[in-house]
């Protein structure tokens, strides 16, 4: 015989299995026939009305702790300054791509932590068309409706809450309904002064006790950009109860609020209450690379794996510390263990192949470059991969191929500023002076934070005895890399070809 | 440790960081003005450069009295004129052509060099632009035709009327073809030299160098030149010992990066110091020169010319003097830096380091007040400082460069061989010609690769630069804005690297 599940319990159960469509359809059902009247509430409508609101809060839900970019008027009209980025720089010829403002490229790209803050405004309104990421103009308008939000979806009935017909001081008494609708409110509906007007009555009601409300508040005050309201909030939040998350959303606060050090003692603050936590101890190495920190960093990346041998970023980022710092056989072992945990994707092949080439493995190298070509999904990466196969040509002395590789990469990033030094160099070998010249000048227009181009123009011009021009460029480098040893020895030898009588 | 060691040793009597004093070495000098023992700071601020030249006298911390000065001083010396008692020295400011003298902080007299000759043609040029036979344009085109010729060069008041405008010239022409064409030349250096007695108070002579490569020296009461010296190029600084009547040695460094050596009854240098950059400071600690160079170093020569030693210094300097402290028997070079440090030396021995908020460009060192070892400093950004050396402090005499430089000693960072390192050599070493192999074949197929996708790109034109040599050219497009509306600008770049920019509005 046929036995019929319940359908709120089968709804539940898809609920469970995150097939959240057919848990919302079910609920559909059960409120079409229970309709669900605000005067006399039946329990199952209410259950059908609540589990329907997480299922479609679930489908479009994002992690707020993680997804966090900061838009260029927040960037560039913001009082606070951040706390200076500079540039990581790496003696020589450039060996892997690095972002915008000159951090080298993980694989593991997060949302906002993958390039510092522009340093001027003209930098900043171009980083939107040029970078393989676009940024949104202001994080209130753009980010959040392409990230994943529901109110733009056209629903053929209509909304399934209408959200100005409803009498939010009602359902914030009510705590078993209020928080779904919450959430609905926040995450599918997205209008966060709603919320926030639920948020407050139901805190009210709960008599300023709720530490979850605390922190929903927050999140709707951080949103809104009232960034002191929200610290308040988050603050009061963890005096009735520790949670990581909220430690998590108070740090966010603080970077925004452009006080890492608040952050880091905060995260060290919630470590003492949670030892161990990843995601605190994740927080805590972004903030240090960020601010260039990279050996600090790394130390936390351990431990990180140290609680979690699988965290994919943890792993990316130690190994690439480890092939900047000359070891690139411990950074192969590394991206070799995030090969075997399933990552499969070009930055990843890329960074092998570079490893393998800088270790000696040279059977492994070009093809694993091969591949990072076929898996390449855009001009940018295939741009990356040509450049640094470019690397590879120039360290076995083929420059007619290497020629070829930077100018595929300019042919696919027609920004990429590395290869237009680096075709430069080779421009120069063969004596085209000028064409190396101008290269060089693209390049370090592209690319300020670079501090080659300078120093290779300031070579140039020493070379054909334009000593002032020299003695510009050289100081231009000085500026982007104030520790380069050639570039102040280069500025020594010209000091005393200007002292000389 | 520098710094430790100078608390030790120097007391900050004094720091005013806007005093609004803007002055140099040459411009400084301390003296007892009132004779009551009590020494003054004599200063020639230079102002803002063009308003505001004063000459002004401190008496502890506070500015006791200032007076305008006409032009810009290049020099300020106290000396004693007179046997008159009581013994009180007069000032001696030199700007422009002239040196005022002032006594008892009121002119006393101003002497004026003496003119220069004028070039003859020069002169009855003029003399036709006064009778009127030539007009503005033909005084001009004739007044060009000499400076290019002559070897006497033109007036101040013929190159000024060649550098006005054509509208101008009229004018300038009436108001000043009735005065006769003179020619002045400048002072850029002035000392004193005892005349007769080595004594503190001994009467002095003025010695002044001029741009006219010449040094007089005036006899201090008749103001009469006693005797002219010519030298090869124009004097920068200079310093003087011995006696006018005895023996003595005026020590010039000059313009063209040479140092002379004048002695007594000898109209022409007698030795000749080449250097390798231009000299910036000149100072003489007992019978030896110390020369600093622009090339941020500091020479030590002897007084006939032959180099002791050569010290690099870690910023340019600023500015230099001596420190002598004569009841000690101490004498010291202070040398200030551009890095808003002071270094004193003796001999090429680093003795301390004084750190000042600011650079500084003017030290003078001797007794202000009641106090012995005063040091006195006028900053950068117009502050004063002033220290007094501590009666207690000595100065180690130790030599500053022992042994190896202390970077051969510092271990280089990098990294320990890892055992993964040496497993991956070792699988190189047993296994290279297998990994050759492959490497050789990826390498044709990617060469091939390669080919196939340049030759696309190159077909497709996707370069951002043209291929062909006969038409080098560049481009760049990038995109600016917010939105809805872009900027999008394309640079051009050719080979003769005249870049042209296009914007388009999207």
């Amino acid at each position: 015989m046929e036995v019929t599940i319940d359908p709120l319990f089968l709804a539940w159960s898809y609920f469970r299995r995150r097939k959240l469509q057919q848990c919302a359809d079910i609920c559909t059902k059960i409120l079409q026939d229970n309709p669900y009247d605000q005067d006399c509430s039946l329990p199952i409508s209410e259950a059908a009305w609540s589990l329907k609101t997480r299922a479609l809060t679930e489908m479009v839900y994002i992690d707020e702790v993680e997804v966090d970019q900061e838009g260029i008027a927040e960037m560039m009209l913001d009082e606070s300054s951040i706390a200076q980025v500079t540039p990581w720089n790496k003696p020589g010829w450039r060996t892997q791509p690095v972002t915008q403002s000159g951090r080298p490229i993980t694989g593991f790209v997060r949302p906002s932590t993958q390039s510092g803050r522009p340093g001027t405004m003209e930098q900043a309104i171009k980083t939107p068309r040029t970078a393989s990421t676009a940024r949104p103009v202001t994080s209130a308008s753009g980010r959040f409706i392409r990230l994943g939000t529901a109110s733009m979806l056209t629903n053929p009935d209509g909304p399934f809450i209408n959200l100005s017909r409803l009498n939010l001081a009602k359902y914030s008494q009510k705590p078993n309904l209020s928080r779904t609708l919450f959430e609905y409110i926040f995450h599918h509906e997205n209008d966060v002064k709603n919320a926030l007007d639920l948020a407050a009555q139901a805190t009210e009601h709960a008599q300023f006790k709720d530490w979850w409300w605390k922190v929903q508040l927050g999140k709707c005050y951080y949103r809104l950009g009232l960034y002191r309201e929200a610290e308040k909030q988050f603050r009061s939040a963890l005096n009735h109860q520790e949670i990581v998350d909220t430690y998590l959303y108070l740090a966010k606060v603080y970077q925004r609020l452009d006080q890492p050090i608040t952050a880091l003692n905060l995260f060290k603050q919630g470590l003492d209450h949670f030892p161990g936590e990843v995601t605190l101890l994740t927080g805590i190495a972004r903030i240090h690379e960020e601010m260039n920190n990279i050996s600090s960093a790394t130390e936390y990346y351990r431990d990180v794996l140290k609680q979690d041998n699988t965290h994919v970023e943890a792993i990316a980022c130690i190994g690439s510390n480890h092939f900047y710092t000359d070891q690139p056989e411990i950074a192969l072992r590394f991206y070799r263990r995030l090969l075997q945990m399933g990552v499969y994707n070009c930055q990843l092949y890329n960074n092998l192949g570079l490893c393998c080439f800088y270790a000696q493995q040279y059977d492994m190298t070009l093809s694993s470059f091969e591949r990072a070509l076929a898996l390449s999904t855009s001009d940018e990466e295939q741009a990356d991969v040509w450049y640094n196969i470019g690397h590879v040509a120039v360290g076995i002395a083929d420059l007619t191929l290497a020629y070829q590789c930077f100018k595929l990469a300019l042919a696919f990033n027609n920004d990429h500023a590395e290869a237009y030094n680096n075709l430069a160099v080779l421009e120069l070998r063969k004596g085209r002076v000028e064409q190396s010249k101008a290269f060089l000048q693209t390049a370090a227009s592209l690319a300020s934070h670079m501090y080659e181009p300078h120093f290779n123009l300031s070579i140039l011009s020493e070379k054909i005895g334009d000593l002032q021009s020299s003695y510009t460029a050289a100081q231009k480098a000085e500026d982007a890399f104030p520790e380069h040893v050639d570039t102040q020895q280069l500025l020594k030898q010209l000091r005393v070809h200007f002292a000389a009588i | 440790m520098e710094l430790s060691s100078d608390a030790g040793k120097w007391l900050d009597a004094h720091y005013d960081p806007v005093a609004g004093l803007y002055t140099f070495s040459p411009c400084m000098d301390l003296a007892d003005l009132n004779g009551d023992g009590e020494n003054r700071l004599l200063v020639g601020d230079l102002g803002s450069g063009s308003l505001g030249m004063k000459l002004k006298v401190y008496r502890g911390t506070a500015l006791s009295s200032e007076s305008a000065l006409l032009d810009l001083p290049t020099g300020l010396v106290s000396f004693f004129m007179d046997l008159h008692e009581p013994r009180v020295p007069a000032v001696a400011v030199a700007s422009g052509p002239c040196v005022y003298i002032y006594k008892n902080l009121r002119p006393y007299f101003k002497f004026t060099l003496p003119g220069l000759d004028v070039n003859s043609l020069e002169q009855d040029v003029w003399q036709q632009a006064r009778e009127g036979q030539i007009d503005p344009l033909s005084l001009k085109e004739m007044l060009e035709s000499i400076r290019n010729k002559a070897d006497v060069p033109l007036s101040v008041r013929s190159l000024s009327f060649l550098s006005l405008e054509p509208s101008e010239m009229d004018e300038f022409v009436q108001l000043h073809k009735q005065q006769p064409v003179k020619r002045q030349t400048v002072i850029t250096c002035i000392q004193t030299l005892k005349k007769s007695t080595s004594d503190d108070d001994g009467v002095s002579c003025l010695v002044i160098g001029t741009e006219s490569c010449h040094v007089y020296v005036l006899d201090p009461e008749a103001f009469i030149i006693l005797s002219k010296m010519v030298l090869p190029s124009a004097p920068t600084m200079m310093n003087v010992t011995g006696q006018y009547d005895v023996e003595f040695r005026v020590t010039v460094a000059c313009r063209n990066g040479s140092i002379y050596v004048l002695r007594r009854e000898s109209e022409k240098p007698k030795y000749c110091i080449e250097l390798s950059s231009h000299p910036v400071g000149l100072v003489r600690v007992g019978k030896n020169l110390v020369v600093g160079g622009n090339d941020e170093s500091l020479h030590g020569f002897t007084q006939k010319g032959k180099k002791l030693w050569k010290i690099s210094l870690p910023a340019p300097i600023t500015t230099m003097a001596t420190m002598d402290l004569p009841t000690r028997g101490f004498q010291a070079v202070l040398v200030g830096l551009a890095n808003c440090e002071v270094h004193l030396y003796r001999d090429k021995n680093l003795l301390s380091t004084i750190r000042t908020p600011d650079a500084v460009t003017s030290i003078c060192f001797g007794r202000y007040g009641r106090e012995d070892g005063t040091l006195i400093m006028a900053t950068k950004g117009g502050g004063l400082l002033v220290k007094i050396l501590k009666r207690t402090a000595a100065f180690e005499d130790k030599d500053s460069t022992p042994g190896p430089p202390l970077t051969q000693s510092v271990r280089l960072n990098t990294h320990k061989k890892t055992k993964l390192y040496v497993d991956q050599m070792m699988r190189e070493r047993e296994s290279g010609t297998v990994m050759h192999r492959a490497f050789q074949m990826d390498l044709s197929r990617l060469r091939l690769a390669t080919a196939k996708a340049y030759l696309k790109a190159l077909e497709s034109s996707l370069t951002p630069m043209s291929s062909s040599l006969s038409e080098p050219l560049k481009m760049n497009a990038v995109v600016q804005g917010l939105g809805p509306s872009f900027n999008c600008s394309f640079h051009h770049t050719g080979l003769s690297l005249v870049t042209k920019e296009e914007h388009w509005l999207l």
